[in-house]
């Protein structure tokens, strides 16, 4: 793992799909330093699958490339996968075979397998062993596919919506598995995700993809630090111009008051006026990215 | 090693197929002995084993072939195996491997009840076997690829399928041509030749394709969908030149017409 240190875990260039007329990535960069946790968050269509797809060398970019761990993944695919853990947005193993010929079949693949840890995890999650992976339920299916990917102790975890479909209990132990392999290991984790909530306090960076193209990407602590509410009482609303100095994403007015989301400087100035109504709060990640995406914020932009 | 483990896989996912092989077997001797026309068990035997085993052979290859990529990534279920320290090579030639052994061996798990218990053992021609076994995997090969290959435009759905139709069609257009000039110059055995020819290129055209279906398609169906039509529009053009080279040369050979022969007595 050493030797590889010198290279981002990913290294994302100018990315761009295409589906004939359709532009579904549009010349996406980003990295991904080694020991990072980054979270890829869009909306459904804003292009997180195709930019997937191409990160795992599934799928041939229109332009651009991506390299994980220092390797072209589309011309060095099969040995980066020695060293890459996966777990897809949907359940992908043959519906007929059971987990334990699941990972019999992968342990086979790889040269080193942690057979400790994959029984620890199973007993953890209880996955029944020999029902067939098509009869699992969602939750089992996604644990056992965390299980799978974690097996060779992977250098880079890439996990496309895991929590996907999941309920809390199951939710919850899939990150509570992630964080025990962050603390043990130190594994490079790449997700993408509609949880916003359960991976906040996960992620390191996050990067955020609407309309094909990376809105924003950075670290959660200086984005959330850039980003602040200013809410005001009914009535009182800020005047444009008062706003603008900090860029803000989306204004809202309503019965109760009224609030902008913005992006730049220090709103807090703002309070030093005569205007006791007005309050600056941190925003979630959630709210964040509900600013930057949502349909207000184009009009509001 | 990792292709028999793609094999396996496969076999595991379909091994249903055995059972379905076994049922349809004994429904043909239950067939055969019940018979209400009578007549001789052996040959009835013989008859149905060979008959519904070839058709049996060669529907499960076909289905393989239709469904061992394309199903997958149609569901997006062909990422697990991407996903793995896999060669795409591997795993095409685990999937065909298995595809070919699976419609072979289910052939003869239908053929063993008639055989065996309708007394067709005690005089198995072991020549003629081999020559069916063989029959099966050649055929078994030709539409585990072929349907493999038509699946996946199929399943893409996209406007280059015109392209596909204008091939097959020009093919078909240029083996009829050809096999014409053969029969009109009398060569009748060299124009069952030339098919020969024209079976193998095109068989090993549609391997080609299928390997870079998955080779450099991979997840993307539209992509594999032009890797396949661009193979095969080379491979069957190839394959119609190959056919042309070898009808001019036959016919171009032909022996010369007895015009200056003649005959005088022998001089002593």
């Amino acid at each position: 793992m050493t030797s590889h240190q010198a290279f981002p875990a990913v290294d994302c260039r100018n990315l761009s799909v295409r589906y004939g007329r359709i532009q579904a990535l549009d010349q996406a960069s980003f990295t991904v330093e080694p020991g990072q946790v980054y979270a890829l968050l869009g909306r459904n269509g804003s292009g997180k699958t195709s930019l997937v797809r191409c990160l795992l060398g599934h799928q041939k970019p229109f332009a651009g490339g991506v390299d994980l761990l220092g390797q072209d993944v589309w011309s060095r695919r099969t040995e980066l996968m020695r060293r890459v853990g996966v777990v897809a947005e949907e359940p992908d193993a043959p519906p007929a075979m059971t987990p334990r010929q699941l990972l019999r079949f992968c342990a086979g693949l790889h040269s080193r397998w942690d057979v400790a840890g994959t029984d620890a995890r199973l007993t953890r999650f209880r996955v029944p062993l020999d029902v067939p992976f098509g009869k699992l339920s969602r939750g089992q299916k996604a644990q056992l596919a965390l299980t799978l990917a974690l097996g060779p102790g992977p250098e880079l975890l890439v996990l496309d919506d895991p929590t996907l479909g999941l309920d809390p209990v199951a939710r919850r132990e899939v990150y509570d598995e992630l964080l025990r392999e962050l603390a043990d290991r130190g594994t490079t984790i790449f997700i993408t995700t509609h949880d916003l909530a359960g991976i906040e306090g996960i992620a390191d960076r996050v990067g955020i993809l609407h309309g094909g193209r990376l809105l924003l990407d950075g670290s959660l602590e200086e984005l959330k630090a850039r980003h602040r509410r200013v809410s005001w009482a009914p009535f009182r609303a800020l005047r444009p111009e008062e706003l603008a100095p900090y860029a803000p994403l989306r204004v809202r007015e309503g019965g109760l008051g009224g609030e902008a989301v913005v992006s730049q400087g220090d709103p807090t100035r703002l309070l030093d006026g005569d205007r006791p109504d007005l309050q600056v709060q941190a925003l979630s990640l959630e709210e964040l990215f509900v600013a930057l995406v949502g349909a207000e914020s184009e009009v509001a932009s | 090693m990792t292709t028999l483990a793609v094999f396996r896989r496969e076999w595991i996912g379909r091994r249903n197929v055995f059972l379905l092989g076994l049922a349809m077997g004994f429904i043909q001797l239950i067939a055969i002995r019940f018979d209400p026309d009578g007549g001789s068990v052996h040959d009835k035997a013989a008859f149905m084993a060979m008959g519904t085993g070839t058709l049996f052979a060669w529907v499960v290859a076909a289905l393989f072939g239709a469904t061992m990529v394309g199903r997958d990534l149609e569901e997006r279920r062909f990422s697990f195996l991407l996903n793995q320290p896999l060669q795409t090579g591997e795993i095409f030639a685990g999937k065909v491997a298995a595809g070919i052994s699976l419609a072979v061996l289910s052939a003869i798990l239908l053929c063993l009840p008639p055989v065996l218990l309708g007394g067709l053992w005690r005089q198995l021609p072991l020549k003629e076997v081999s020559r069916i076994v063989g029959l099966w995997l050649a055929g078994g090969t030709v539409l585990l690829l072929l349907f493999h290959a038509v699946s996946i435009q199929v399943r893409s759905r996209s406007s280059w399928l015109v392209l596909d139709l204008a091939t097959w069609a020009g093919f078909a257009w240029g083996a009829r041509l050809l096999s014409r000039r053969l029969i009109g110059g009398g060569a009748f055995e060299e124009m069952l030749q030339l098919w020969l020819v024209l079976l193998v290129v095109v068989t090993l055209g549609l391997a080609v394709a299928g390997y870079l279906q998955v080779a450099e398609g991979r997840a993307d169906l539209h992509r594999s969908h032009r890797w396949v039509s661009v193979t095969l529009a080379t491979s069957l053009g190839l394959a119609l030149l190959i056919g042309w080279v070898q009808a001019t040369w036959v016919l171009g050979h032909r022996p010369a017409a007895p015009r200056t022969l003649t005959a005088s007595p022998r001089i002593r």
